[in-house]
């Protein structure tokens, strides 16, 4: 099923320029796993890191290191270059979780170990993860989250489940780029939880009594 | 090895025949230029070829480097292990996907992020999703290469307005965050991600690739 919210040209410049802080990138390159479209406009962002990387002005590379290139390529084994591996995609395995998402949270959704941080509400941080806040999330079916806005940026991947806020429904492989300015306050669907994925740049803010109660509850 | 590897002199027979040399001094090579030069290294192993990619690519790639702040030593083994990355993958080149400055600058971006950054996890991802878009090669969302003006890709940055040639170039050319530039400037975060909005909007449109 193809997404239908996508990444912000901003995201996707910064992630192009290598700019997008790592928790950030994560949850980035989980949506465009899934996402043909983004991965097409993050090519025409390549373009112009391309064009940019060409324009630098520059002085004649020296002899010496011009020689230097050539005595590794005196080392290289005198094989063919490298074609395009022909085992091309993973069969679609629900169970699986993206790619982008495995160095720091496995390979199972159904291994992952929840803790429970407010009612309906189950949490996995990755730790370590420099410049930002990455968390898995399962929400109960029919919760209703409290309204908070962010300090900085937030992305958020839905992996399963989905949910509805002002913004519109959010399902499977959408991914909501939110910044400091919005606030949101997220339904999930009945049936199933919502399972997804976020980062952050900054802390979040709740509004409100009820939420400052749940604040130290996220831990955010 | 002089004679092109059978399985691969049949990638671009045509292509590799054509081989041309380097264009007068006064005309910029353009992107068939690099991907004639490309077809030679991949299916004939071409070291002029090469090394005309060389002089053109590892200054440049050498600079950019640099502006990201990468120490000159580490700077130069990274350039190195770009273009050899050139050599061993030359065979994966599509140049009706991507220009060569396009490949060659995702090949150095990747580098500084795993290397320079340290984030082992990057490079690996970066590769998956290469995969994916060479498995749906058939469909595309982005306008072929061959329809991608870089001249006008050129102009469309030049004219940018100040303000936002300048936020493209920090955030390109000095690796800063949204957060960062935001700070950096005096500027709201909203106003550094609306203003890199717009010019990515105009870039785009020049390449033929807006929808």
């Amino acid at each position: 099923m193809k997404p239908h919210h996508h990444l912000d040209d901003a995201t996707l410049l910064s992630y192009s320029a290598g700019a997008l802080p790592t928790a950030l990138a994560v949850v980035a390159a989980t949506h465009l796993e899934r996402c043909a479209a983004c991965r097409a406009r993050l090519l025409d962002a390549d373009r112009i890191g391309g064009v940019l990387m060409q324009q630098q002005r520059i002085d004649a590379p020296a002899d010496d290191a011009r020689a230097a290139m050539l005595a590794l390529l005196d080392a290289e084994p005198a094989t063919a270059p490298a074609a395009a591996p022909a085992d091309l995609m993973e069969e679609a395995d629900p169970d699986r979780l993206p790619a982008a998402l495995q160095p720091w949270f496995g390979h199972s959704l159904r291994a992952l170990r929840w803790k429970r941080v407010a009612p309906g509400v189950q949490r996995i941080r990755a730790s370590s993860i420099a410049g930002g806040e990455l968390m898995l999330l399962r929400i109960a079916p029919g919760s209703k989250l409290p309204l908070h806005s962010h300090g900085g940026n937030e992305l958020t991947v839905i992996l399963d489940g989905a949910y509805d806020d002002m913004l519109g429904h959010f399902g499977p492989g959408d991914v909501a780029d939110l910044d400091g300015q919005t606030q949101h306050q997220p339904v999930t669907s009945p049936g199933v939880p919502c399972i997804c994925v976020a980062a952050t740049d900054a802390p979040l803010k709740f509004s409100g009594w009820v939420a400052r109660t749940l604040q130290p509850l996220f831990g955010f | 090895m002089m004679d092109p590897h059978p399985a691969v002199a049949e990638v671009a027979p045509f292509r590799a025949k054509r081989v041309v040399a380097p264009p007068a001094s006064n005309a910029t090579p353009d992107a068939q230029y690099w991907s004639m030069q490309m077809a030679a290294v991949s299916a004939q192993r071409d070291r002029a070829s090469f090394m005309r990619i060389y002089d053109h690519f590892a200054p440049r790639l050498q600079r950019y480097l640099r502006n990201l702040g990468v120490a000159e030593s580490l700077a130069d083994e990274l350039v190195q292990e770009a273009l050899l990355t050139l050599w061993r993958k030359a065979g994966l080149f599509d140049p009706a996907r991507a220009s060569l400055a396009t490949w060659l600058y995702r090949v150095a971006r990747n580098l500084y992020i795993d290397q320079v950054r340290r984030e082992p996890h990057w490079l690996p991802i970066q590769e998956g999703l290469d995969r994916l878009d060479l498995a749906e090669s058939d469909r595309r969302d982005s306008a072929p290469e061959s329809l991608i003006d870089q001249d006008a890709l050129k102009q469309a940055i030049d004219r940018l307005p100040a303000v936002q040639a300048k936020l493209v170039r920090m955030c390109y050319l000095e690796s800063k965050s949204h957060s960062e530039i935001a700070r950096e400037l005096g500027m709201p975060l909203g106003s550094v991600k609306s203003s890199l909005r717009r010019a990515f909007a105009k870039l785009q449109g020049s390449m033929g690739g807006a929808r």
